[in-house]
Order: structure tokens, then sequence, then C-alpha cells
């Protein structure tokens, strides 16, 4: 028994409900002092931020050494450290696109609770329709409480979900306490103790809004600011009373609601009483589609020029589905971010080299890392080529065998963090978005850019059928997107580098707004060669040669030389947008991030495929001797569970429980064929043992159809 | 089954009559009526819950019931027990099955598949209604064939597999029953389990030290503000506290961080405990007591944060019935979502995630972990009171004596009077050794009843009746017939506590 010798220690705690752990239990008396040193920490209450960084470098050392165990502390302790840079830019990225993403709706509300007729006999109502997930909202409405904060003041806004308005006095309670006690800083029951000091000597039960009145009268304000967060879940009847009653106080306490709405306005009035609806006077407001949230939080988590873990395209595209076929949420999505950079670095030893402590990197590379680098795939590809391709013999002897001028290539900035390559992956996307062609969306043209690179070819016939004007802009386009970068995405206006790109194209402006100007004098049309031979094409197609030839034939002088900057454009564009697989690229290992796996078994895990397996094929998990021949069919030597849960998927709906005790034991018994069984009573200690299992993992229920029978109610 | 073609009925006579409609099968069933009755439910008798079959044998056996004296007496027992099995589920589905099976027995192999497709599809029905009887029985009997080859087809998806399985007429099991073994007491559960090697130790142990290899990985992962919890088959309880022991050993100072495990599967869980101990884990000088369990959390939340205490919180089986409630889920989501508590725990159910909506999910950002260990759920279950629960042998546990006392508690005087009369006849019975039976000892429902006037506990039949019924409700009494279809009451209680019963009730 494998855990006879612990059992003894706890049998115990293990029927108690809850408890405080301590295996050794000799710190009683300790237990007094640290009650003082926590006073200490308790008036300075800014440590709390402390706090946090104090978590946080206490669990500097959580990394396991890897290679086996050979790697160095240091060198685990410097993939910590850098995960935690490196995670904390991303997050912090994140945060603030998301609070971003709320701005407009944020501004709208709060426009429309300061605009809200103040001697109105109705009670202002922002709907805000949050979409079906409720997983964002909280996000929103803390949002939403510090915008609306000032309005509210001295009282708080108060935030009331489903779960904490049972009843209305609870509700009532919650909203008092709410709006009073975090302005006071005091968490007593009597919150309320100081106003009534103030107020003589009433004394106010804590579901009075005479207290609320009482504190707010102190300031000479009247709002209180209620936010419901998941409206729907809210008992309809509770909702009425409480908007009655809240418009009885109207003539005191000025309400103003906020309801975060998942479905529609309609429905949810439809809930009210009418009674009670009439009260509202609403407005409402939608919350940014969470599609384009994603592709922010894209921008700002996954593409990023800052990121230094790449997410691959397999991972990302699972990611990026999982978003659109199942209702995960921005916050699954990030977190799904965050537990990539979490594997990447815990448990690759190469993520090492993503350390920006060049030194400290330098002092703790040790030989494993080396001949982990040259197992590398991207490694053995790049040695490969220089062979192969480039016949640079000496190149490939040196990266194979010279630690040190391995260790040195290792050290090129552009091949520890392939700034360089990553930086004109990014500016070809910005690029390719300016030229505005495209009509996928951003992450997926990331995605599409990172599997096998960007060139313009899908999009050469669309430029060559552009219009003058189209030219125009087009060119222009390019040129701001050249200027400015894309603050998104943290790349920055490179026009110096591209100085003589961004010079051709304005010369390309310049001569095709002259080759306008000079056929709107000569009164004909710009045409280039493409459009009008798609022109032809469109209008017949038997005369379709003849005409083709005469239409080429009547192009002006004008425009030739149109169909000529076409074609330089063309080119222009096609030699910018021009990037290879970036990801496979040497030492790629370290920075990408590209394993499916760990994320799908962690965040969709599939509990019932899991245990039907391990109930099925114990030997899968087990890998003991006497199973193993077993192959998925029932056998003596199963554990018991497992043999009831084959004899169950035989049995139908209905179970005869006599019936599967005497299959059980005719398998089992003394007399089975194997010999060596149970007797009677043991087998049936067993049998029990895996009935109850059955029951508790709910297979199974009693059945009052027949007696001794139980009813099946799983089919995995 | 036929409940559409025919409507439910309580005076069951006619319904089987009328089914019987078509004369070939009609000969068939009434022939046998005037055979082979009596040892047919000589042998199905033990088989069933009291009362319902009893309805169903008077059913089918027309001919021997219209002989018989039908006196006021059986017909008003019936429709009792009728009434009280009323609330069992899809009684009627199960009455019709009965019939079905009756039929089945009675018109013997020959008319079998006929029975059985009849049951099956209605538009075979109405054809053969149509064409006469030695065309239709070897056409029904081939397509039967290969209805019942004995092995049901293999490898179907679940959800097939579920269809499959529940098709009207297929829930077709043995009448065996657990009668004639001796079930396990608790004594003698643990002595034997004590006794009894555990199969598989070795092997569960290295899983388990597989799993403990993770400990880190955890740890990072509670660290980085996720949860965890752990999944797969077999109990994670051993392996949670080892990972707890790991943690508090990894861990310099025990004044800031504190593990606070949480049991599930105890019944007696609540929030108010879980919150109260996080409380005293933060500051045992402070409590955080409240009847509200939202202001308590509130409190606690506050508590807090204006200390740098860091708790993680083990749960053992967060989806055991004592935690499944949607109050107590949301809660521990709250907590968990709180920056300074780490929450672990494991789920041993295959679909627990079910018990979160997106929000909960969301709060908890739970990472899974498959953790298989195939260890035993010794604290987890009491294997013995499942299964007894499990086989409708409740009344044993639940029940009992002081079951008994409080259902009788809250009824009236001749109520008591009444249970007092009928342990005491069956006590009297007992020690006779008359009137036992598979279903126990049981005395005569008449006589019971002209005791019971004689004693001034009820003036009529119909008071008798009410008073049975309450009894009934409780699972005090079970009732069924015996060979000659005399009624009998009985007590699902052994004799020791009915002596402990009668006791309570003299003082």
């Amino acid at each position: 028994m494998a855990d006879e010798e612990d059992n003894n220690v706890s049998t115990e705690l293990d029927h108690q409900a809850a408890f405080i752990f301590n295996p050794y239990e000799d710190n009683e008396q300790q237990d007094a002092r640290p009650a003082k040193r926590r006073k200490l920490s308790k008036k300075d209450t800014s440590a709390k931020n402390q706090g946090k960084e104090s978590v946080k470098s206490s669990s500097t050392g959580t990394f396991v050494p890897l290679f086996n165990g050979a790697e160095s502390q240091r060198s685990a302790a410097l993939r910590e450290a850098t995960f935690h840079s490196a995670w904390s830019g991303v997050e912090a990225r994140i945060q603030h696109t998301l609070r971003e993403a709320n701005r407009n709706t944020l501004d709208e509300v709060s426009a429309f609770v300061r605009s809200a007729p103040s001697q109105s006999d109705k009670i202002p109502a922002a709907y805000i329709i949050t979409g079906p997930n409720t997983a964002s909202q909280q996000l929103l409405f803390d949002q939403l409480a510090d915008s609306l904060q000032d309005i509210a003041k001295p009282a708080k806004v108060v935030s009331i979900r489903s779960a904490e308005a049972p009843n209305l006095k609870a509700t009532l309670k919650k909203i008092i306490r709410d709006a009073t006690s975090r302005a006071l800083d005091d968490e007593d029951e009597l919150d309320i103790g100081g106003v009534s000091g103030h107020d003589g000597d009433r004394k106010y039960l804590d579901y009075d809004l005479d207290a609320l009145h009482a504190f707010l009268k102190l300031s000479g304000s009247t709002r209180v600011v209620v936010a419901f967060q998941d409206t729907e879940a809210f008992d309809s009847a509770l909702l009425s009373d409480l908007l009655l009653l809240l418009h009885s106080w109207q003539d005191r306490l000025r309400f103003t609601l906020l309801f975060g709405i998942a479905t529609s306005v309609e429905l949810f009035q439809a809930r009210l009483l009418k009674s009670a609806a009439q009260y509202l006077y609403g407005g409402q407001f939608d919350v940014v589609q969470a599609s384009s949230v994603l592709e922010s939080i894209f921008k700002a988590g996954v593409a990023h020029a800052g990121c230094a873990v790449r997410l691959g395209p397999r991972l990302l595209r699972a990611l990026v589905e999982r978003q659109r076929e199942q209702v995960v949420g921005i916050q699954g999505f990030v977190s799904s971010l965050k537990y990539a950079y979490m594997c990447h670095f815990y448990a690759n030893p190469l993520s090492v080299l993503l350390a920006e402590d060049e030194e400290e990197l330098r002092e703790v590379l040790q030989p494993e890392h080396l001949e982990a680098i040259r197992m590398l795939y991207s490694f053995r590809n790049n040695v490969d080529f220089m062979l192969e391709e480039l016949e640079d013999v000496e190149y490939a002897r040196r990266m194979i065998e010279d630690d040190r001028y391995l260790t040195k290539e290792i050290f090129k900035d552009d091949n520890r963090f392939a700034t360089k390559d990553l930086g004109t992956l990014l500016k070809c996307l910005i690029l390719l978005k300016s030229i505005g062609l495209s009509k996928r969306s951003f992450v997926e043209e990331y995605i599409a850019a990172i599997t096998s690179g960007v060139d313009l070819d899908a999009y050469r016939s669309s430029i060559r059928q552009l219009d003058p004007d189209g030219v125009v802009s087009l060119a222009t386009r390019v040129i701001d997107a050249i200027n400015d970068g894309d603050p998104e995405l943290g790349v920055e206006g490179w026009s110096s580098e591209a100085a003589e790109t961004v010079h051709e194209l304005e010369k390309i402006i310049l001569k095709v707004k002259s080759l306008l100007q000079k056929c709107k004098d000569n009164g004909t049309v710009l045409r280039s060669k493409h459009s009008a031979q798609s022109r032809v094409l469109r209008t017949t197609v038997v005369a379709q040669k003849v005409q083709l030839s005469q239409d080429s034939a009547q192009l002006t002088e004008e425009d030739r030389a149109f169909t000529g900057l076409l074609k330089n454009l063309e080119n222009l564009l096609g030699a910018e947008l021009s990037v290879g697989g970036v990801f496979r690229r040497l030492f790629s290992e370290a920075w990408v991030y590209d394993s499916k796996s760990p994320d799908r078994d962690v965040f969709v895990p599939r509990p019932g495929t899991t245990v039907e397996r391990a109930l099925v094929r114990p030997h899968d998990y087990l890998a003991c001797e006497c199973c193993g021949s077993a192959d998925g069919a029932a056998a003596a030597t199963l554990p018991a569970t497992s043999i009831l849960y084959h004899l169950y998927m035989e049995a139908g709906a209905l179970i005869n429980v006599a019936d599967l005790w005497s299959a059980y034991y005719a398998l089992v018994g003394e007399d089975n064929e194997e010999g060596g069984g149970l007797d009677e009573r043991e087998a049936l200690v067993r049998f029990y043992q895996g009935l109850a299992e059955l029951k508790t993992m709910g297979f199974v229920k009693q059945s009052k159809k027949k007696a001794d029978h139980i009813a099946k109610l799983k089919w995995l | 089954m036929d409940v559409d073609v025919e409507p439910e009925e309580e005076s069951a006579p006619t319904p089987t009559t009328k089914r019987r409609g078509r004369p070939p099968k009609q000969t068939v069933a009434d022939e046998d009526n005037g055979t082979t009755t009596t040892p047919k439910s000589k042998g199905r008798t033990p088989v069933k819950t009291p009362s319902r079959p009893n309805g169903v044998s008077s059913i089918d056996t027309p001919s021997r019931r219209n002989v018989a004296d039908r006196s006021a007496r059986r017909k008003s027992a019936r429709a009792l027990i009728d009434r009280v099995m009323g609330d069992a589920t899809s009684d009627d589905e199960e009455r019709d099955e009965t019939i079905a099976r009756e039929i089945y027995e009675s018109s013997g192999a020959e008319d079998e598949s006929g029975e059985e497709e009849e049951i099956d599809t209605e538009a075979a029905e109405e054809i053969a209604a149509v064409t006469d009887t030695p065309s239709k029985t070897p056409a029904r009997r081939k397509r039967a064939a290969r209805k019942k080859s004995p092995t049901p087809p293999r490898d179907l998806p679940p959800h097939e597999q579920y269809f499959y399985q529940n098709k009207p007429g297929l829930t077709k099991t043995s009448n065996n029953n657990l009668s004639s073994l001796d079930l396990l007491t608790h004594d003698e559960y643990f002595t034997i389990l004590r006794k009894l090697e555990q199969p598989h130790a070795e092997e569960i142990r290295s899983l388990q030290s597989l799993h403990a290899e993770s400990f880190p990985q955890w740890m990072f992962e509670l660290s980085q503000g996720f949860s965890i919890c752990l999944y797969g088959f077999g109990s994670k309880r051993s392996l949670l506290r080892d990972f707890a022991t790991h943690l508090y050993s990894r861990t310099e100072d025990h004044r800031q961080s504190k593990i606070v495990v949480v049991n599930g599967y105890v019944r007696t869980t609540s929030t108010k405990e879980i919150l109260t101990t996080i409380g005293t884990a933060i500051d045992p000088s402070q409590k955080v007591a409240s009847a509200n369990p939202m202001t308590m959390l509130h409190n606690l939340q506050s508590l807090l944060s204006s200390h740098d205490t860091t708790i993680t919180l083990v749960i053992n089986s967060i989806d055991a019935q004592p935690l499944r409630r949607q109050a107590i889920q949301s809660i521990l989501a709250q907590l968990a979502a709180h920056p300074q508590i780490h929450l672990i725990c494991s789920a041993d159910t295959p679909d627990f995630s079910l018990m979160w909506d997106s929000g909960l999910r969301s709060s908890f950002n739970f990472v899974f972990h498959n953790a298989t260990t195939f260890a035993p759920f010794t604290a987890e279950i009491d294997v013995v009171d499942e299964v007894h629960e499990l086989l409708g042998r409740k009344a044993r546990r639940v029940g009992g004596k002081e079951g008994v006392t409080f259902v009788l508690r809250s009824l009236p005087e001749n109520a008591k009077n009444l249970f007092r009369l009928l342990v005491t006849e069956v006590l009297v019975a007992m020690d006779d050794g008359s009137g036992a039976s598979a279903e126990g000892t049981g005395v005569e429902y008449r006589m019971l009843y002209n005791k019971a006037v004689e004693e001034f506990i009820c003036s009529s039949e119909m008071a008798f009746r009410t008073l049975l019924k309450e009894f009934h409700d409780h699972q005090m009494i079970t009732s069924y017939k015996d060979i000659l279809g005399t009624e009998l009451l009985s007590l699902p209680f052994r004799k020791d506590e009915l002596e402990a019963i009668l006791e309570d009730l003299m003082s």
C-alpha cells in the first residue's frame, strides 16, 4: 500500500473539510510571533506591490536544470530571469492594448452618464452590449469603474455580479457597503458608524439606503453608479424589485445603472416588469468586436517587434482557430501566449540565448549548449547549405569543430535575435497592408508570412490593373507607411534606410500626375496596357483577338509611359516585399516556439478520453508485466474498476449487478482459467471498490426499474 | 414501447386484452395462461421490487383472475401500491416492458421473435395485422434473428452506442439478483481489505513518482498565476499531499506562504469552513466569520490585501458532491483570481469541466494536467456505503433507526402507533419464523388492518392507507405479494434495528 504509512499520519486530516497544511507540525509556537511582524507590514500598505516583487524573486530557482541535469544552476536561473523580462514586456503591451481597445466604449458611456438629466423621473441606464463572452467583462467593468469614479465621488462605483446578489437584501448590502466602505477604508460591519457619528446617534441597518444617503449628504453629492456585470444571470424578479426600490429613492439619491448585456436589450427589457422597465432611461453601447481586439492583442503580443519569443505558425493557427470556434475569449488567448513563453523558457535549454546580458550568457554557456546547437535542424541545414551551395568547407568545418568560432557566430546579434530578418518581415507586412490589396486579416497575413515568407506574386496582376489614381494613392500610402512604421507593431519609420525606394516612389507619383495632366489636356483617358486588355476581355469573347490588337495599337504615348511606370512600381514593390522563411534560419530554435501539444493538453483537456483509456488499457499507464497481454480486453489481472468498465461497455443501458458480479467473479475468482484467483469475499471487496469508483466517477447510478440494477450514464 | 398505442391505464386487464386483439396471439396467450402460470410467477416473485410486479402479474393472468375473488381489498391495495410507485421514473415504459416480457415468456420461443418485432416497429405490426398467421410468423422471425445476434455491433461511436443501447425493448436483463450473496459489512470489508494485497502497488507508486517529477513545473505554473487542475483516473490525494510537502519544503518563509488543504469529498465541506480556514491561515488572530459567504469572501480579500501572505490552496476532488454547487465554485474562482492565492486541485469525474462557464474558467485560469494515478480512493469514497446506495439498500444507512425516529417525530400520534404495531408484528413473525421470504419477514396487510382497527389507530381502510403511504414515501416499509397473492407488508430493517426502533417507540 503506497500510502499506508502516510495514512497513519493524516487519516484525521483526510476527513477534515479544510486545514492548514504543515507536514512537520512543530511551528505551533512560532505562530505567535508572526502576528507582530504582520502588524508592521500592515501599516505599510504600499508593501503590497513590493510583496508581489518578492513573490517573483522568491520564485527564482524554480527552473530545473536541463540536459539531464547537466545544465548549470546559473544557466537555469538566467533562463528564468530572461523569461520574466521577456514576458513582462509582452504583458505590459497587452494590458495597454486591452485598455485602449475599450477606450471608445468607455468614452461614450461616461459621456452618457455625465449628460444624463439630473432632474428626471427616470433612472439613467447604460446598456453595454458585451457579447457572449463573460470572461472578458471583468476588465471592461474595472475600467468603467475607473473612468466613472470622478462622477460617483465620494462614493465608489459599485459593480455587482449575479453570484453576489442572491436576494434584495444582500444586493442592497453589497451596494451600500461597496459604495461607502472603500472610500472610508473601513471594513467593519458597521461601516456607516463613522457617518452616524456626524449624523447624530442614528444607527442604520446595513441594507438601509438611508445610510448611503447620509453618507453622500456629507459631501453634498447624490450620485451612485451601480454596474450589473452579467445582467442575464440576475433573477429578473430581483432586478425588477431593485429597480422599483431605487426609483423610489430617486428624489434623494440619483442612481445611474450600467448593465452588461450578452444578448440584446430587447430580451433584457422583456424580462423586467413593465412597471420597472418604464423607469429606465437607457442608452445602448457596443463593445469592440472580439475579433478586432484579438487582432490588436495579436499585434501587441505575437507580432510586435519587441517580442523575444516568436510563436510558430502551427501553434498560432491552432490558437486562432480556437478563438474562432470556441468561446475562449481574449483572456484565453493571452493565457495560451503566456504558457507558450513559459514552456519555451522552462523546457528549452537554448532559450538562454535570448538573455540580454551578454556577459552573463558568455559565462553561462557550457559544452552541452554547443553540442545541442550542433544538433539543431537549422544548424545542420545551414552547414549543408554552406557546403553544397557555396562550397564553403572552411566555414562548415569550423562551425562543427571549433567551439570558439561557433560561440562567435552565436553572439552575433543578428543570429541570436534575428532582429534584422524579423524587422524585414514586419516591414514587409506593413507594406503589404499599406498596398491594401489583400483581403486577409493581419493575423492570417502574419501566419502566412511566417510559414512561407512574403512576396508580391499574389498581387502583381492587381497592381498592373491599377488606374492612375490608384497608383498615386497606393504609392502615397506606401511612402506613408515607410515614414511612419506601425506603432502597434513597434516598428518605427524606416525612411532613412529606404530612402531610395521612397525617392523612386515619389518619382512615380510625379510622373503619373504629369501624365494625367497631359491626358486631361488632350481629353483622353490615361490607360495602361493591362487595363485595356482586361476591358477587352470583358466585352466579347468571340472578337477577342481582333479587339486585343486594336486596343494595344490604340495605346497612346502617355499610356505606354504609364504602363512603364506601372512596371517600375511593380518591380519596386516586388524588391521591397520579399522575405523568406525567417523562422527556419540559423539558431531559430532558440527563439521560435511552435509546439501545439502542451498548449492543447493544458488548455483543452480531454478528461473523458483520458479516463476511458486508463480504464480500457491500464497497461498504457501502469506498464506492468501482467496486463500487457490483455491489449484492451478484460483480463483477470487488471484493476477491478477496469474489469468492471470492460463489462460495463458490453452491457446495455440497464445493468444487473448480480450478473455483473458473477461475470466479474468468473473472471477473477478461484476457478478462473488461469487459476490462483481470489476467494469470493476478497473478490467481492474488489468488486465493491470498482463499483464505488465507477459510481463516484459518474458512470452508473441507482436504477429503480428493477431490484439490484444500475443504470448506465456514460458512453465515452 | 407501445405507450403511444395504448393509453396507459391502471385497470390493467383491459389493455392487455385489447393488445391481444389480433387473433393468433390471443390464442397462444390464453392457452398459456391456463397451463403455465404458477411455475412462472413462482420463478419471478423473488426478483422484483415488491409492488410493481404485483400490478403486472395480476395483469397478465386474466383467466385466473376472472375466476378468483377480486375483493375490494385487493383492488385498493393495488391502487395504493400503484400510487406509491407512481413517483418512480418512467413507470409506464417499465410496465409495458414487463408486459412484453410476460408475453414473451408465456408465448414461448415460438412467438418471441414476433413479439419483439411488434414492439420495435409499429409499421411492421400493421402489415402483420393484415396478413394471416402462417405467413407472418416466419417472416418476422427472420428479421428478428438478425436483430437478436448475440453480439451488438462493435465499434460504434459513443453516441450511436447510446442510441443503440437505449432503444426501447432492448434493455433486457436477467432476473438474477443478489439475494443469495451476503453483502459486505463495513467490518468485513476493512478486515479483508487489510489482508488483501493491492495489485500493481509497485506500478502505482512509480506512476506517482513520475508525476512527482513535474512538481517544479507545477510550482512554476502556480507562481505565474495559473491554477492547476489534475484530472485522470485514480485518487490524486496522496499526489497532492506530496506536492504540498514538496512546496512546503521549498519555501523558506513559512509565515509568508501558507498551504491550505481542502478535502472536497468530505461531506461537511462548506464555503464557510474553507474561508474560515484560509482566514486563520492569513492571520490566526482575526476572524472573518460572517453568515453570508459573499461578505465573508469580501472580508477575506481585504484581510489578504493587508497582509503579504501567499496562500496555496490545495483542493482534493473539486468536483466532489459537496463542492459542485455553482455558488461554491464561483467563490473558489474568485479566490483563485486573487494574486496572493494559488490554487491547485484535483478532479475525479471525467466531465468535471462542465462545472465552469467561461467566466469562471477565466477567473480560475486553469492549466490542466493529466495525472492518472490508479491509486485507490481510500479516503474519498466510503466504498460499502456507496455500493449499498447504488443497490438501493440505502435505507439501511440513511434511514436506520435515527431516520425512522426522525420521520415519526413529524407524523401524528396514530401513525406512530401504527408503526409500532407493525414493528411488533414483524418481530413476532420473525420469532415464529413465519412469513420469511426473500423480502424479509412480512405480515399480512389484512391482519395488520384489523389489528389497527382494533386498537383504534384508524377507523377506515382509507385512513389506514394514508398512513401506510407516508411510510412508503420514506421507504420505511415495503410491500409485496406472496405466491398466493396475499398482500404482505414488511420492514427493510434488520432484527436488531427493529428492536431498537421498537424500544425507541415504546419509551
